[in-house]
């Protein structure tokens, strides 16, 4: 039932399985670019901010009914007894299931770690975890009777603090225990010989805060069911993933199951997986013959819809007085939550910077809250926290500067992969620009000034693992008057997916950008594509929608030669006109008669496979500078420049907006966000947006640059572009943390840094 | 969801008085606050009184005596940036500016300011708390990091207003009408301590409503400031604040009110700071004395001692940034 974890662990045992994508042979890399890197604003734009855009809960069916979910309120219960007779009666509700009705039998999350659970279980395991579901004609029925729902638990005893599930003692949660999978272990060279040959060796522990994805459009779906097939409206990452799992929870073939999410408002990774929302939706639909709609609280988001895990990273590092890096040995225990799933990723451990002797050692815990997921780099900021203040630390030892120690220790092969090359790396680039456009060397001559508002700079630097895929279909239809449609399941999540298509295809036609219809994210009806996840969109499905484009130009050519008598081989398409060699007459696809008899042409277009034996991967290097008010314990990110190496930019808006969000995202994981549950009860304490704090506008420096490295790539794919969305918050935090080392001489090594962090620190600074 | 209830939007003071005696009825104006509650059932209510048709209960003006009258139901924002208060009161103005948000600030009064219901995360989450005629104050053993470290009792909730402190600090009065008549409440007696009402904030009865504040006129060189220490940039409430309120006599503190936010369930004046203040000069040393001394006798729970040390930061920051004004 549950998607394969995008971990980075995981994506790079995907990745090195054998692959079986046709092999198609892939266009040559573009040159210089014209409509592709420009700052062309968003295609969708105006239907996003003026609401003409149709979200999945601006859905409205004829006769649709309403669902409302009951939650367990206790973190560890089993449901004794459920009476629905009270809830029946009410106004207004068609059907009710709970954990007793057959349909709740469907197996959830299934793994092969043990850890078993259905539909709607009476086993609950964190407080919010589903019991009941009613369909009533109005939102208000639904919600009123499920409160009429009477429901009996046995409390169990419950473990919500992760380090304590791991004690023998902890009450467990599944019969396999509280840590079904053993401990994951990757290392190469010698890292016990290494520590004994350093100059210098740096030991500490960091904690990193559980935080949530609080997307701004909450989670929710409709389903509808006609002639036994079931059509879907998902606010989803992933309308292709979401499908097969629908599919397989419901018995149905896949082509008798049909999501689509045209417009959805954000994810950060809480959206890859089908919901039980949608399960209740479709379940209830197929009970009363009417369309259902479970659209969910808040609330109920803060609790069932995933999170990113709290860690415990343990790191010794060793380095040699000229700098170089001789060993790493980590340890990482994460929460899963509820049931099993990888909370942890050493990716970056072994892979951001040259080191012979690496150790990392990795767990994961049950503990009673909601289950962890993928969230934008899942495991990266939370390595990114503890290496790159390890690293800072380790510089400081070594009396270097921090950015010259990195230099030192660049990558150019993968060690990950075997000492596989990189296809293009700007990790050194991303460093010597940022510092550059940050005045880094000159910030770090300046005295400190004397008041109680200290001012500091800090560096980090980043990479995400995977390079995405692989596969993709596109379909691009030109139009008799020239117009195009591209049709893709790629989802766009907020991050300019469709505007990138469009200016893929007028780059390769010629066709204005506004003349571009894109069509995506349906299973019924658009191609198949990769979830949006892992950065992999852009790269995975644009090479896909540049084939397509150029399969159009083949047939078109032939039609224009037999139409104009005109020999093929003179013939070229360019600014959505045939050009011939050696004439000044254009003529535009619009005044082809052959075109205008056949209405349309349409070419199909596929992603070609990774290189062989080569890896493109994206990397950043984050420069920060921030005040600390030692009074009052406020910090404030005054300047910030983010270097980004992500190869091509596709658009010149899009690039900086995502890497804005991800700084933003950064500011949060470092300084304000935190899950908060109740020691005592296991519930959440920070259940609202007034205790769960993501940053604001006025917590984002005004003094703010991103600088896009642009590397060209010739080999990574045919459009030379590698990921974004990830990259761009892994190292935010961790920056921002040895800005504040460097701003009051004490080291904070848990996130977030908070004011009570700051006072604390400088209190045992100076106890010292 | 919102519960079912009636509405009802009286036009006089008098029918609106009347309407609030009828049982489970409350009074709404900006409801910022109360739709909230409702929403998260924390409070229940069978009919809302709306203040927002009383003519009467809007306004800000002068007084004869050179004090000010302030309607209840004038928003945080018109505080905010109303001259009378920015010239004259600056804590206030400043107080109401840092609170929330722009568009809470737009729609939120100062009369639900002041009795707006507590911010703990317990009270307003899903846990049978003491306040909420449970038995028990979760906080106390529990997650206690934004809870009191002065003035705790059966509940260690803070008083989440920005503008109470400053209001007390410069020694407004409430005038509250009932079906008794008008009666006027100095601030400092406004609000309710646990240990001697656990299930109320303030003395305001239930078919009482806030008709006005009245700040007196200010003494003769006068600076006040607000100072508020808060996790984000915006929207969100005081860890700690301080609002403070000096009368000066050339270059020497005449008579002082320091008033903490965030720290205690009720506004938290510290008038062993304030009379270390009294008849000294505003220098970096006395100030330092004095946020030590605002910082005393504090009893922190297991994971709030930080508040100590935030009391003498917001305490040194208020009267540094008034030295630098006088």
């Amino acid at each position: 039932m549950r998607e394969p974890n995008i971990y980075g662990s995981d994506t790079l045992d995907a990745e090195l399985a054998p692959q079986f994508a046709p092999a198609t042979s892939d266009l040559p890399p573009w040159g210089k670019t014209t409509v592709v890197g420009a700052a062309v604003p968003r295609i969708d734009g105006h239907d996003r901010v003026g609401g003409t855009a149709i979200y999945t809960r601006d859905i409205a069916l004829p006769g649709m009914l309403h669902c409302a979910i009951v939650h367990s309120p206790h973190a560890h219960a089993m449901v004794k007894r459920i009476d629905t007779t009270a809830a029946k009666a009410m106004p207004g509700v068609h059907a009710i299931i709970t954990c007793d009705s057959p349909e709740a039998k469907i197996p959830w999350i299934l793994t092969n770690q043990g850890a078993f659970s259905q539909l709607l279980d009476p086993h609950c395991r964190y407080e919010g975890e589903e019991v009941a579901a009613i369909a009533a004609e109005t939102p208000l029925q639904a919600a009123d009777a499920a409160r009429m729902i009477v429901v009996e638990y046995d409390v169990l005893p419950m473990v919500v603090n992760y380090e304590v599930a791991t004690k023998p003692d902890a009450p467990k949660l599944h019969a396999v225990g509280n840590q079904p999978s053993p401990a994951r272990t990757s290392q190469r060279g010698d890292v016990e010989a290494a520590f004994a040959k350093a100059d210098a060796v740096v030991e500490r522990t960091f904690h990193t805060s559980c935080e949530m994805h609080v997307p701004l459009e909450v989670h929710g779906s409709v389903a509808q069911w006609d002639s036994g097939k079931l059509e879907v409206w998902d606010s989803t990452q992933g309308v292709y993933a979401v499908r097969d799992s629908l599919a397989l929870a419901l018995k149905l073939p896949l082509s008798s199951v049909r999501v689509s999410s045209h417009f959805m408002g954000g994810g950060f990774g809480g959206k890859l997986e089908l919901g039980k929302y949608t399960v209740f939706a479709a379940v209830l639909a197929r009970m009363t013959g009417r369309a259902v709609k479970c659209v969910l609280t808040r609330e109920d988001t803060l609790r069932s819809v995933g999170n990113r895990p709290a860690n415990t990273i343990s790191i010794k590092a060793a380095a040699r007085k000229d700098g170089t890096l001789l060993a790493l040995d980590a340890t990482l225990l994460g929460a899963s939550g509820a049931y099993p799933t990888g909370a942890t990723s050493s990716y970056m451990l072994l892979d951001l910077y040259t080191c012979a002797n690496v150790r990392a050692v990795e767990s994961s815990v049950l503990i009673n809250a909601g289950q962890a997921r993928a969230f934008r780099a899942p495991g990266y900021p939370q390595a990114a926290w503890a290496l790159e203040q390890v690293m800072d630390e380790l510089a400081g030892k070594l009396g270097m500067d921090p950015v010259e120690f990195r230099l030192k220790n660049i990558p150019v092969v993968s060690q990950l992969r075997s000492g596989q090359p990189y296809t293009s790396t700007g990790l050194a680039d991303c460093l010597r620009d940022g510092a550059e456009k940050f005045g880094w060397a000159a910030a770090r001559k300046r005295p400190a000034n004397k008041g109680h508002v200290k001012r500091g700079i800090g560096i980090a630097a980043g990479m995400w693992g995977s390079p995405g895929g692989p596969t993709a279909t596109v379909i691009l239809k030109l139009y008799a008057d020239g117009s195009a449609n591209v049709n893709s399941g790629a989802a766009d999540i907020g991050t300019g997916t469709k505007t990138i298509f469009a200016q893929v295809v007028a780059e390769e036609l010629g066709v204005p950008v506004e003349r571009v219809s894109v069509e995506n994210a349906d299973t019924g009806t658009t191609q198949y594509a990769p979830s949006s996840g892992g950065s992999q969109t852009v790269l995975v499905t644009t090479p896909a929608v540049r084939s397509a484009a150029a399969d159009v130009k083949t047939p078109l050519l032939a039609l224009a030669a037999e139409e104009l008598k005109i020999d093929v081989d003179k013939l070229t398409i360019r600014d959505g006109n045939i050009e011939i060699a050696g004439d000044t007459k254009k003529v535009p696809f619009s005044a082809l008669r052959s075109l205008a008899q056949r209405q349309q042409l349409v070419g199909v277009g596929r992603r070609a496979p990774h290189p062989v034996g080569k890896v493109g991967l994206p990397f950043a290097a984050h420069f920060a500078e921030v005040e600390v008010n030692t009074r009052t314990g406020e910090v404030r990110v005054v300047r910030y420049v983010a270097a980004q190496d992500s190869g091509r930019v596709m658009n010149a808006l899009t690039f900086e907006n995502q890497v804005l969000g991800g700084v933003t995202m950064g500011i949060g994981f470092g300084l304000t966000e935190q899950r908060v549950l109740d020691r005592q009860t296991g519930k959440l304490a920070s259940g609202s947006w007034h205790d769960y704090k993501i940053p604001t506008a006025m917590d984002f420096p005004v003094d703010f640059q991103c600088v896009p490295i642009d590397l060209q790539d010739k080999e990574c794919n045919s459009v030379g572009a590698k990921g974004l969305g990830e990259p761009a918050t892994i190292p935010a935090a961790a920056a921002i943390a040895n800005a504040v080392c460097n701003a009051i001489g004490a080291r904070i090594y848990d996130a977030p840094i908070t004011p009570a962090s700051i006072v604390n620190a400088l209190a045992s600074k100076g106890g010292k | 969801m919102l519960p079912t209830f009636t509405y009802v939007k009286p036009t006089t003071l008098e029918h609106a008085v009347r309407e609030l005696a009828t049982p489970g009825a409350r009074a709404c104006s900006g409801g910022t606050d109360l739709l909230g509650c409702l929403r998260d059932r924390v409070l229940k209510a069978d009919k809302l009184v709306s203040l927002n048709g009383l003519a009467e209960l809007r306004g800000i003006s002068e007084l004869p005596n050179g004090g000010l009258r302030i309607g209840a139901l004038s928003t945080l924002s018109e505080i905010a940036s109303h001259t009378l208060i920015t010239t004259r009161y600056h804590a206030l103005s400043a107080a109401a500016g840092a609170a929330a948000s722009p568009q809470l600030r737009n729609q939120g009064t100062i009369g639900g300011n002041l009795c707006q219901r507590p911010r703990c995360w317990y009270y307003r989450g899903d846990f049978p708390c003491a306040r909420k005629g449970g038995d028990t104050c979760f906080a106390k053993e529990g997650e206690n990091q934004l809870h009191a470290i002065f003035g705790g009792d059966v509940c260690v909730m803070v008083h989440p207003s920005d503008t109470a402190p400053a209001l007390t600090a410069l020694d407004a009065s409430v005038r509250l009408v009932g079906p008794r008549g008008s009666r006027t409440v100095a601030l400092d007696a406004f609000f309710v301590l646990p240990s001697k009402d656990y299930t109320r904030e303030t003395v305001v009865e239930p078919d009482e409503l806030v008709a006005d504040i009245v700040l007196p006129p200010p003494p003769a060189a006068a600076l006040s400031t607000y100072r508020k220490l808060r996790s984000r940039g915006a929207w969100d409430f005081a860890l700690t604040g301080a609002a403070v309120a000096l009368g000066m006599h050339g270059k020497k503190v005449e008579r002082a009110r320091i008033v903490l936010s965030g720290v205690a369930p009720v506004p938290w004046r510290v008038e062993l700071a304030e009379r270390e203040l009294v008849g000294h000069e505003l220098s970096e040393a006395l100030i330092e004395r004095v946020a030590q001394r605002a910082s005393e006798h504090a009893s922190p729970l297991s994971a709030n001692a930080y508040k100590v040390a935030l009391v003498r930061g917001a305490v040194a920051e208020a009267l540094s940034e008034l030295r630098a004004k006088g």
